[in-house]
């Protein structure tokens, strides 16, 4: 499965992904720093103290040398920098501990995707033009047309609101540490998870349809394999390469949409982190958030083109 | 005769299409005898491939079997329920496919394609594989051990078959539907095939229905041959019979457009002019009456029924060739055109 | 030689045309996509109308009370600030589709002539471009778009920008699969042949073919770009008070939804079926201009 030329391959990508997380980091490292030593610094400063604190952060060095620093930083020792808001937060574990965080969330909402999506995909497709066929797909055209934050709050109103189930701190995460676990998280998950678990399962069942279609299916039938057995061994194997096809913009788009979820259910990842830097102007953060983002999209990609291998035996790199 | 061990009884397969009811099967009745191999010819659109697939419930939507009868050990094909025919197929009945690249599951090794077929009627993994192995020895596939793990985009087209064939016969079924086997292939391959299947008919006693559009491969395989016609059968009977003195128009003018290795070099090649009629709106009378080069007046409106002309041999035909020849000079025609032998042409409006 | 391919574009021109007109009828027959057109249609007339009229001004504040459910003066209520969200919903409208035509607009204008240069003279030149576009799909979109929002000004056309700037490689990228497939077909052999020149062989030709794919790719964008803004909105990067736009009315509502749910059902149903109708007009357009199609 994983022939040299598929290792060369992933070597390929993987220095693609650090030219490209370097590149953009640097474009957004560039763009920032351009910006005047006191439009950085929230308080009125003068003097002394000025300057030793743009010495702190190595702003008075010149810009191709505070770069320069920056990405020896980055990529001998990992670090980051330094928050501009908050003195002396070390900006690198700040934002691997919400990177656990937001991935948590996501790779539920993952989960939930594509194994809502796929079983709905193939019930439509199996149950073609039949009523489930009908609230099946209506229901997921109205998935992907509306804004996740609009789902949520809809969801909110639903189970935090009018049916009054949960408290109303129920979906809001402790400061002090957080417990993530499926009773808290499901409802994030959901709204962050529904709009491309109606993509995939528009996508699995028109998929589905087109490979009952082929010749391959007549044969398995005429072998006298059970419908259960064709269905779930040689068509569905068939069906999901166009679905890892779009896995790897989905993924990227619970990354994005994280962003929009955590700020409205006030989960402390990167996504509320990002916002919140932006909003707090605490630059530095933006950089090292973003420069995670960055990686994490690359990783997302290239693990999907890893799944077209393990999927489609024809596909080697 | 032995008694049949397949009897098929006026059968009639229909599609439900946008532009309204095409019937592709018509009314077909032939019998199968065990060992035997039986040709079904005829060009595209005749009906031979949904009158295969008919037999095991497999027409494909908007198909649908609307009647007739399947006769096989006593049941009735058509009738029994869904678990019952399910166990039929594969293991009684076994079919095989023209195109061996798409007919095989990409995703899936192509040993276990040929284990399922065992899988699905009882045996455990280990019996299949190791007839898997055995069988693939059988249709002559080199390092069967090996290519069993291979996936069908690895083998070859010829190998690909081969796999298909020892799929067909892993249960050791006495009747093999072969639907146009060898289309697909090189003609060196095509050979092979034919040749191993042969063989096979021979060492196994399976019956085999060998579904084609080429004269040539009835001629090497099989013993009795049917010829349809736009979902009709039109002329059946022993192969060398038929070959020697075709009945059918239709046979005939299949059989005389067949290119000859030794004809001359300035000789046109002969086809049948005209195209597959629309079964949407099937022609009146006789089909083939609109190419028919020895129609007479009668062919335009009355359907002829299949009828003996000679021992064994059957064709459903107002003229017969036999009249052809002897009236009509068919054996000088150079044009196969319509109505050139008889002179019978068709009023204004057709 | 010349005469003879003269011929041929004689034979391929009037095939040309009625592709179009077989699609039409096709679409006519997709009811779906023709109940989405006219909702379509009703929403411009709105955004027009928009333009002389609404029953209030929009950034008019305090003409109700705050957070007022919908009542006989004020059709769809009040929101946080006392403000007539009718009118702020007809003003969003026009909002919402100047992104959405707007960035396609643009897309189309950046992405089909890279796509197109790059499939047809392929070499060093789709090495480039599809290196380029492979850069700007290793990042993400909504970050990159709110810091360009943020470094540029959130007005509308930096909005535009930033989105166009995160979404192009799409028109791109299928443009440029399109034009590689098509420069294989034989007409455009037999043009090469006849010695047309590139420029009119890639406008003459392959664009026409690809004007298909195109549009529908296009009628996609829009609730993609639209979707896009409202979320932007949603995280304060969207158009600027007062202006309204349908993602930030919905991000005043979600802050008041346990007791004016109103201020973010509206709005939200506005998203959601103008979503909807893009997306079935979409479907509608990619079927009806499917070539396979044998009807």
């Amino acid at each position: 499965m994983f022939t040299r030329g598929t290792l060369i391959y992933i070597g390929q990508r993987v220095v693609l992904i650090a030219f490209t997380v370097l590149a953009v980091s640097s474009i957004v490292f560039l763009g920032i720093h351009r910006l005047p030593g006191d439009a950085l610094f929230n308080e009125h400063l003068h003097g002394e103290q000025y300057a030793l604190l743009l010495h702190h952060y190595n702003l008075d060095q010149p810009l191709l040398t505070q770069y320069r620093d920056f990405v020896v930083a980055v990529v001998t020792r990992g670090d980051l920098g330094e928050s501009l808001v908050n003195r002396g937060v070390k900006i690198t574990p700040l934002v691997l501990r919400e990177l656990g965080i937001s991935v948590e969330v996501g790779a539920f909402a993952l989960l939930f995707t594509i194994g809502i999506g796929l079983l709905f995909g193939v019930v439509a497709s199996v149950r073609q033009n039949t009523w489930i066929d009908y609230v099946l797909s209506t229901t997921s055209v109205i998935g992907y047309s509306m804004p996740n934050f609009v789902i949520a709050s809809f969801l909110i109103l639903v189970f935090g609101v009018w049916l009054d189930n949960v408290t109303n701190g129920g979906f809001y995460y402790q400061l002090g540490g957080w417990k993530g676990d499926l009773g808290q998280l499901w409802l994030p998950a959901f709204a962050l998870g529904f709009p491309y678990a109606s993509i995939v399962a528009r996508l699995t069942r028109a998929s589905m349809l087109e490979v009952v279609r082929q010749d391959y299916i007549r044969t398995a039938r005429a072998k006298g394999l059970r419908e259960t057995v064709i269905v779930a061994r040689h068509a569905l194997r068939n069906a999901l390469i166009p679905v890892i096809t779009i896995l790897g913009p989905l993924a990227i788009g619970i990354i994005t949409g994280s962003v929009v979820i955590e700020n409205l259910f006030g989960i402390p990842g990167l996504g509320k982190e990002f916002a919140q830097s932006i909003l707090n102007r605490d630059y530095f953060i933006v950089i090292g958030v973003f420069t995670m983002y960055a990686a994490m999209v690359g990783l997302a990609n290239l693990l999907v083109d890893m799944l077209y291998v393990v999927i489609d035996p024809r596909i080697r790199y | 005769m032995p008694t049949p061990i397949l009897q098929v009884r006026d059968l009639r397969t229909q599609f439900l299409t946008d532009g309204g009811i095409v019937t592709a099967v018509d009314g077909v009745s032939f019998d199968l005898h065990p060992g035997e191999s039986l040709g079904i010819v005829g060009e595209s659109g005749s009906g031979k491939s949904v009158t295969a697939l008919s037999l095991l419930r497999l027409v494909p939507d908007p198909g649908r079997v609307v009647g007739g009868k399947v006769l096989f050990r006593n049941q009735d094909l058509l009738q029994i329920s869904e678990d019952d025919i399910r166990e039929i197929r594969g293991r009684d009945i076994a079919m095989i496919f023209q195109d061996p690249q798409s007919s095989l599951n990409p995703v899936l090794k192509t040993g276990f394609q040929v284990d399922e077929a065992m899988l699905a009627h009882g045996k455990t993994k280990a019996e299949a594989r190791a007839r898997t192995i055995e069988l693939m020895k059988k249709v002559r596939i080199p390092a069967a051990e090996s290519r069993v793990n291979d996936y069908p985009h690895q083998l070859s087209g010829g190998m690909r078959q081969r796999a298909m064939i020892a799929m067909g016969l892993a249960n050791t079924p006495p009747i093999l539907i072969a639907d146009e086997p060898t289309t697909a292939l090189d003609v060196t391959v095509q050979a092979q095939i034919l040749e191993l299947l042969a063989d096979l008919n021979r060492e196994l006693g399976t019956a085999i229905v060998m579904i084609t559009h080429n004269m040539g491969v009835v001629a090497g395989l099989c013993s009795r041959v049917i010829v349809m016609y736009a979902g009709q059968i039109v002329e059946e009977g022993p192969v060398e019979q038929i070959f020697d003195s075709p009945q059918h128009p239709y046979t005939w003018s299949l059989l005389r457009s067949i290119p000859r290795v030794d004809a001359l070099r300035h000789e046109r090649l002969r086809s049948i002019e005209g195209i597959a009629p629309d079964l949407l709106h099937p022609p009146s009378g006789c089909r083939f009456h609109p190419r028919c080069p020895f129609r007479i007046e009668k062919c335009f409106t009355e359907e002829p029924k299949l009828q003996d002309v000679a021992a064994n041999q059957r064709a459903a035909c107002w003229v017969t060739m036999e009249r052809a020849r002897r009236e009509m000079g068919a054996d000088n025609l150079i044009d196969i055109r319509p109505g050139v032998g008889s002179g019978v042409h068709p009023g204004e409006g057709i | 030689m010349a005469t003879a391919v003269a011929r041929i574009a004689d034979v391929t021109e009037p095939a040309q045309a009625s592709l179009w007109s077989d699609a039409w009828r096709r679409l006519r027959r997709n009811r779906l996509a023709l109940a989405a057109a006219i909702f379509l249609v009703f929403l411009v007339g709105i955004a027009i109308l928009a333009i002389f009229y609404t029953p209030y001004r929009m950034s008019a504040t305090g003409i109700a009370p705050t957070y007022a459910p919908p009542s006989l003066a004020h059709w769809l209520g009040a929101d946080n600030l006392g403000r007539d969200q009718l009118s702020r919903l007809m003003i969003g409208a026009q909002i919402s589709l100047v992104v959405g035509v707007g960035t396609q607009l643009l897309v189309v204008a950046v992405g089909v002539p890279l796509g197109l240069l790059a499939g047809y003279y392929r070499g060093w030149l789709d090495s480039v471009v599809t290196f380029v576009i492979n850069v700007f799909y290793g990042v993400p979109d909504l970050l990159v778009a709110l810091i360009l929002v943020f470094l540029l000004g959130p007005s509308l056309a930096n909005i535009i920008i930033a989105i166009v700037v995160t979404r192009w490689m799409d028109m791109a990228r299928m443009v440029r699969g399109q034009t590689l497939a098509l420069r294989e077909r034989e007409f455009i052999e037999a043009g090469r042949a006849s010695g047309a020149k590139p420029v009119k062989m890639l406008f003459g030709h392959i664009l026409p073919n690809a004007l298909g794919p195109i549009i529908v790719q296009a009628t996609f964008g829009v609730p993609a770009a639209i979707l896009f803004e409202a979320f932007l909105s949603f995280l304060g990067a969207g158009v600027q008070q007062p202006t309204p736009s349908w993602g930030s009315m919905a991000k005043d509502g979600v802050d008041a939804i346990r007791f004016a749910p109103h201020m973010v059902i509206f709005p939200s149903i506005a998203l959601s079926l103008t979503l909807m109708a893009f997306n079935f007009l979409g479907d509608g357009l990619r079927d009806a201009l499917d070539p396979r199609q044998k009807r």
